[in-house]
This record gives C-alpha cells, structure tokens and sequence, in this order.
C-alpha cells in the first residue's frame, strides 16, 4: 500500500474524531479571512488613513488572531496526536520509521489544512460582505458597499496559513521524535496527574489560592485612588488573581471534592460517582486549561462588555459632557451668523444666553502639607442653566456644586464639602464645594473647572473676585437644535463659523467620532470575542470528549451493573455543569472586577450593557455545553 | 445438602438459539440450550474456546439477548423485555464478577462495593452494615480506602466479587473470574465464593475454562459448539475427585475445536 492511499484512508477513518477540529480550522481561517478583507477594504482602508487609532486596532486585532488562531490549532493538534498514539505507536511497532509517520501525519494534516482553507475563505468571502455592512452600520456610515474578491486578503490568510501548517507540522515533529513506544501505548491511560489523597500541603495550597484571588479583588479597587500606581497595580492583580486561579483549580476544587467525599464514608452513589470522583481526580490534569479558559473568559467578557458598554452610552456620555448642541464663548457675531444661517436652513433652535465668570483659584487641600492645587475655574448660575433648559438643581445659597464627566478618573470624587479660595474683596473668599455630579454644565473644550451656584452667589461672586487677580466677565452663546433631522447641515454651518484654530467643536461631530472610535473597537472585540470562546469551548470539549473516551469502560461496567442512561445521564450532567460552570463562574467574577476598575471610563451606566454582554457569552458558552453532553450521551447509549 | 422442602428456581432457559450475522452468512452460536438453576446452586459451564460458553452467560445475564427462546429470571420472563426493564432486573436480582474485574479506578474499594445499593432504598446504616459483612468474608475489609491501582489483582477480584454481592442478588454471574489471576489467588476467591454460596444461599453461574476452578462448583456444565454435551453432578465426591472427573470429561470434549 503507498503511502498516499494509507493517508487517505486514514483521514477518511479519522474523519468523525476530526470533525469538530476541521470546523475549527474553517472558522478561524474564515473569520480571519473576514477580518483581511475588511482591512483591505478600499471604504476601511481610507477611514484608517484618516486616523491613527484606526490602524493601530486594525493591526493589534489582527496580531491577536493570529496568535489565539495558532495557539487554538496548535492546542488541538496535540490532543488529537495524543488520541492517535496507539496508532502511532503500532506504525512503529511494525517497523516504520519515525520519519515515516512524521511524513504521513503531516501529509494528513496538510490535506485537511488545505480543505479547511479552500471552504474557509469561500465561506469568508461570502460572510465578509453582510460583516462590512455590519461594521458600517455600527460606526455609523452610510456608504455604498461594493465588496469585491479581495486578492490581498487571499495572500494574508495563505500566508498565515502557511504558518500555521508550519508550526503544526513541527509539533508533530517534536512530539513523534520525543515519545518512546511506551509512552505512545500507554497515553490514553495515562493517570500520571491521578490525585487520591490530597495532603495538608495542598489544603494551604487551596487556601492561598483563594485568598490571592481574594487579595487580587482587594486591590483592584485601589486602583482608581492610585492612578499613579496604576501599572504597578494592574500587574499585581493580574498576578495574584491568575495564580490564585491556578491554584484553585488544581487544589482547592479537589480538595473541596475530596473532603465532602470523605464525608459520604464510602456511601458515594451514582450521581457522586460520576460526577464527584472523577472531578476530584482530574481537576488536577486540568488545571492549565482551565485557568487558560478562566482567563481568557474574563478577558473576552471584560473587554466586550466595556467596549459594548462604550459604544452603548456613547450618546448619553457625550451629552453628558456637552450639554448643549452648540456653544461659543464671547463671539456674539458668530453667534448671530450662525443663527441666521439656521433660520435660513429653517433648523429650528432654541438660543439661549449664559453669564459666567472666569477666576483663578485653588482647591484647599485638607493636608497643610500639600500645596494648593491652582485652577482656572468657571463659575455658572443654576437659575440661568434651568432657562436654557438643563436639568439643573440649584445649589444652596453660599455653596458650589462641581460639576465635571472626569471626576472620578481625576481622583475628586472624595471627601467633600471641599473648599475653593479666591482671592477675594470680602473677608469670605472660600466657597463651599459641596458636592460633585458626573455631568458638565458647559460643553467640555471650554477653560475652566465648572462650578455651579445659585443666582445670588454668583452676583455676590461677581462683585466679591478681587479684580486685581485674573478674572474675566464670559458671555456663551448656546443653541438647541429642536430639529435633529438636519443635525449634519448644522453641524456644518456652525463648524464652518467658528474659527478652527479654537477647537471647538459641536455636539453632534462629538456624537459620530465617538459613535465611530466606539464602534470600531465594538466591532474588533467582538470579533476577537468571537474567536476567543468558540476557542476556549473547543478546547472544554476536546478535553471532554477525550475523558469520555477514557471512561467509556466505566460507563459500560455500570450498564452492566443495570444502571440505566437516563440516571448515568444525570451524573454525567452534574460532572458536565461543574466543569464548564466553574470556569465560567470565576471568570465572570473576574471580569465584575475588572469592569468596576473600568466603570471609571464611562460616566453613563453601564449595567444594561454589561448584562447584555454577559448573557450573550454565557448563552454561546452553554451550547459548548450541551454539544459535549450530547456526545457523552452517545458515549453511554453505545457502551454497552 | 438439599433439604426437605423443594428448592425454587431461580433461572430457567428453554431453547436458546442465538446467531451473528457475520457478512450474510448467518454463525449459530448457540443452537437450543435448555437449562434450569435452583436457588443456592454453584453452576459452571465449560468448555473448549468458541463453544458459546460467554455467548450463552451474556445471554443469561440480560446483557446480550437470545435470537430465539426464552429466559426465566425469578418466573419473569426477560428475552422480551425493554431495554430499561432490563436494566430494573440486573440492578436488583443480578450480580456480576467480570475476568478483568471492571472496577472504577476513581473510587476506593468501599465505593466501588457500594455503588449497587445507590439507588435503592437501602439506607445508609444498612448500606454499611452490608458492607462490613461481606468485605469481612471476602477479607478486604482493611482495604476500604484504597484505590484499585494501589491493590492486587486478587484484592480487586475480592472487591468485585463483594460489589456482586452487596445487594443481595438472586443470581451473581461471573465471567472467567479466576483468568487473570495466579494460582494462590484464584483457589482463594474460589473459596470465598463457596462458603459465601453456602452460608448465603446465593446462585452462582461461573463460566470458566479453568477445571481447578469449576472443581469448587455443585454442578459443571459442558458446552460444545453451542448445545449442551454433558453434566457433572459433584454430589457427596471430595473436590479432589470431581476435579479428576472434570479433567475426563475435558478429554472426551477435546480441548479445541476439532472437527
């Protein structure tokens, strides 16, 4: 027999263990594929030029798809090597050469390597256009899509291809060339990680393991307060909560089984025994992966809900920090241009005028060791800001509220009242601050920390500011579109009145470059997202189907015994629900953490956004499930 | 020694045909086995490889099922039952002893022996008075924490002979139990199984090729390409002549499959 036919028949006898791992390569090489065409895009390729942050997402992104891509294949290779071992093991047995072997099984892998990318980019090609429009639709763009074949996306993912082949193609080297014949008969049972009794050792073991994670969370609300250690922090928490995790996996689950097993003195019964025992004993075996799947669950969960959250609030956010649509400081010709310009579009508007005054001043540290932060402030009145239609309430007489969207990230959202000096003709010159909100009450890109006050103090303020320190007298003109159909004319007819060098701009321009930053980072995440849980469950179910084909001759000894599927089913589901569930639990726990550290981006609520997201993962995740609970079922309906 | 009042039957299995469709051509494997086992009753069956002999215990033990005829467990009749009802009859009036023991490797001895009383009403109290009983006679009881792959081959054929008895079968089949084991070890369980088959009254089926073993059965049973050749009765013999008669019997039978 030659070896060509010996391949074939081989992949075509292979070809059910491979199923999944050649939906696997499809997928990954088809969203890869997904991903170069939109970058090559010629309506992507003139956005990116356009912007840094563009381009740098697109290459990160596409770096990372690559890596996960070839960790994933290289992850599964392995598994399915170490399957494949007897038959490695016999090719040897009966005398073939290890290069040999080495030649055929990458010979295989070629040939699936090369069906996976033929039906990858034809099913790349064909998804590619519905995810452009996806992506347009996200950022906000409308442009005709005239998706074309792209060639250069075709050379990327054959290139990435070829070095994903050539990675394999070495591991399958390397692990050929490295096993002894022994090892080879013997890998499908082996029980080198076989816990039995955990000792005192691994009881701290598991204690440490939770109260890093515990140490982790700890400091991680430090972080806000600690901007300046920022780095230093995030290290330490990523530190101590993945090595807390590892722990927990690989002592703490079992040790936790075993005590509760040592409990049932030997009474364990079915569901336990199906369930309980072999947790205990393979918890151990699977830490790595695990942890790997914790991780990278909080991670993808991290980084979807933060981005969705993002690119949900975007609009609340902005008109958080630009309450009105159009504003200009002292320019009362441009104003009155910009206002006929409107009428002759026939936009209606709302005009409003606004007095505030611009002070130099200091916020009073409580520490008389630490200087006086020096600020320009600019001081408004809440009975003008309730006129021209802010949801305003007024402060108390003699008292501010300051009002700034980057409180919390500028570290004041603490220990109020706080106190503001000015210099000052009365004999008062401190105002009480007495409270924060996380909203502006003038359009950011305007000098000056906003405090609000009522009517009274700002007359007072007005007279009381000594005149020989900085103060100015400020004028703003406001506008209120009450027609948002021709936001875009607007926007342009004021953008092209106010002289560009100043910087401001409105609040519907705000709107589109956040709506588009965001959605391109929610497009890229959720891809990323995408490729990381279809990979982590992937990896969940090799590893499940492998330890069912290990236990199938336990399975067919308790048929023997009259047990029946349905009850077996039962354990086995229990064994399932911990072994998917308490990677994802953790990981969702990790990742609440990580978004209360990221909570701090974002001035709008996130909560909707993160439930969402979090749904979604675990909706995606359960069908891993409940695939690897079918396959079991199978495995115990055909033991007998 | 039988005594006054008649015996129940416990197994009856009246013209047992069983065939393997193997590429069209159709192998009769067993072709009509009659046979009945009273209560108490130590049977072996022999016979050269391929005569039936695991053909015809599988078939017996509900786990394969007769191409034809009919099999009595406890006057039920089981060759027509579901799958399910199947498994009620196995779980609750049958007991297994396999050649390569098949105990689970993630549970200790006592989990192991436990595991048929899960599921039943057994309470635990019970349950462990059970336990204490049989791993005394079939002396594992020091082993009840350890795992097979840290006990003997005739150690883990103990506990499997004690998972085959914990909840009081009506019938416990074995399979070769005494093939993987040496010599010392195999007339060791082979005699726990015969005080435990007198003390308690329990049926035994043993299928074995092995004449040393089937010396310690009440009855031996020879099977040659699928039908019934002969019987041995052991009767009031030592054991030591019934083996000699065994050894005859095997001679007369031919040890293979000679046409």
């Amino acid at each position: 027999m030659t070896t060509q036919k010996l391949v074939i028949r081989s992949i075509r006898k292979n070809i059910k263990m491979y199923y999944l791992y050649f939906f696997a390569m499809i997928f990954s090489i088809s969203l890869y594929f997904i991903f170069s065409t939109l970058q090559n895009d010629q309506t992507i390729v003139t956005m990116v030029e356009a912007s840094m942050n563009f381009s740098t997402a697109f290459q990160v992104a596409g770096i990372l798809l690559i890596f996960i891509t070839i960790v994933f294949t290289m992850y599964a290779t392995s598994i399915f090597i170490r399957r494949r071992s007897q038959e490695i093991g016999l090719y040897q047995l009966i005398g073939l050469s290890k290069a040999w072997i080495t030649r055929v099984l990458i010979l295989e892998q070629t040939i699936l390597g090369l069906g996976a990318l033929l039906i990858g980019i034809l099913v790349g090609a064909l998804l590619s256009r519905l995810f452009l429009l996806l992506f347009m639709n996200l950022i906000g763009i409308e442009a005709v899509v005239g998706l074309t074949f792209s060639s250069q996306a075709v050379i990327q993912t054959i290139a990435v291809f070829t070095c994903l082949i050539a990675v394999t193609s070495l591991q399958i080297i390397w692990t050929v060339y490295r096993s002894t014949l022994l090892q080879l008969f013997q890998a499908n049972n082996q029980n080198d990680y076989f816990v039995k009794r955990p000792s005192i050792v691994s009881s701290i073991l598991g204690l440490a393991g939770l109260s890093l994670i515990g140490f982790g969370y700890y400091v991680s609300t430090l972080i806000v307060d600690h901007a300046d250690l920022l780095m230093f922090l995030m290290l330490l928490v990523l530190a101590s909560t993945i090595l807390g995790t590892y722990l927990v996996f690989r002592t703490t689950i079992s040790w936790i089984l075993y005590v509760y097993r040592k409990k049932q003195n030997g009474n364990l019964g079915l569901y336990n025994s199906l369930s309980v025992a072999p947790l205990m004993h393979r918890m151990k075996g699977h830490a790595n992966s695990l942890t790997l799947i914790t991780v990278l669950s909080a991670m993808t969960i991290t980084m979807i809900s933060l981005s969705y959250s993002l690119y949900y609030s975007t609009e609340k956010d902005v008109r958080l920090a630009m309450p009105f649509d159009f504003a200009v400081e002292n320019m009362q010709a441009e104003a009155a241009i910009i206002s006929s310009k409107l009428e002759e579009e026939q936009i209606e508007f709302d005009h409003y005028e606004l007095d505030a005054i611009r002070f130099d001043g200091a916020w009073v540290e409580q520490d008389p060791n630490v200087d006086n932060r020096h600020r320009t402030f600019m001081l408004f009145s809440a009975e003008q800001m309730v006129q021209a239609g802010l949801d305003v309430e007024s402060p108390q007489d003699g008292e501010a509220i300051y009002h700034n969207t980057r409180a919390i990230i500028e570290g004041m959202e603490n220990s109020y009242p706080k106190y503001v000096e000015y210099p000052s003709n009365d004999e008062v010159n401190r105002l009480t601050v007495s409270n924060f909100k996380l909203e502006n009450v003038m359009n950011y890109r305007f000098y000056g920390e906003q405090l609000l006050v009522s009517e009274e103090t700002f007359k007072r303020m007005k007279d009381s500011i000594q005149e020989n320190e900085y103060k100015e007298f400020l004028a703003f003109e406001v506008f209120h579109l009450l027609d948002t159909e021709k936001s875009d004319t607007a926007s342009d007819i004021f953008l092209t009145n106010v002289d560009s060098d100043l910087y401001i701009t409105d609040f519907y321009s705000a709107y589109e470059g956040s709506r588009q930053n965001y959605g391109l980072l929610i497009f890229i995440a959720g891809l990323l997202g995408f490729v990381f849980i279809l990979s982590t469950g992937s990896i969940l179910y090799f590893k499940q189907m492998t330890e069912a084909e290990q236990e199938k001759t336990h399975y067919r000894t308790l048929r023997q015994l009259g047990f029946q599927v349905n009850e077996m089913m039962k354990g086995i589901v229990r064994k399932q629900l911990f072994v998917y569930l308490i990677p994802l639990g953790i990981g969702l726990i990790h990742a609440a953490f990580a978004l209360n550290v990221g909570s701090v981006l974002i001035a709008a609520s996130m909560l909707t956004p993160i439930i969402i997201s979090m749904a979604a993962y675990i909706v995606i995740y359960l069908m891993f499930t409940v695939v690897t609970i079918r396959y079991y079922k199978s495995i115990v309906t055909n033991a007998l | 020694m039988e005594n006054q009042k008649t015996p129940k039957t416990v197994l009856i299995a009246e013209g047992l045909l069983k065939s393997y469709a193997l590429k069209g051509n159709a192998q009769q494997v067993l072709q009509g086995i009659d046979l009945r086992v009273i209560e108490g009753e130590f049977v072996g069956i022999m016979g050269p490889s391929g005569s039936g002999k695991t053909t015809l215990l599988n078939t017996l033990a509900t786990i394969d099922r007769p191409t034809e005829g009919n099999i009595f467990i406890n006057e039920q009749e089981i060759s027509k039952m579901k799958d399910t009802q199947l498994s009620n009859i196995r779980r609750k009036h049958l007991g297994f002893v396999f050649q390569d023991y098949n105990l689970l490797d993630t549970l200790t001895v006592k989990e192991n022996i436990l595991l048929p009383v899960s599921l039943t009403k057994t309470s635990k109290d019970q349950a462990e008075k059970e336990f204490n009983a049989i791993s005394g006679m079939l002396g594992i009881k020091q082993l009840a924490n350890k795992y097979p792959a840290e006990i003997s081959g005739g150690e883990k054929q103990r506990t499997s002979a004690a998972r085959a008895l914990i909840h009081s079968p009506s019938i416990v089949f074995a399979d070769e139990p005494t093939g993987a084991l040496d010599s010392k070890a195999a007339s060791n369980l082979l005699g726990n199984l015969n005080e435990i088959n007198q003390a308690r009254q329990v049926t035994i089926v043993m299928v074995t090729h092995d004449p040393l073993a089937s010396s310690y059965c009440k009855r031996v049973i020879f099977l040659k390409d699928g039908k019934i050749f002969s019987e041995l009765y052991r009767g009031e013999k030592t054991r030591e002549s019934f083996f000699k008669d065994i050894l005859d019997m095997q001679a007369v039978l031919g040890g293979g499959n000679q046409k």
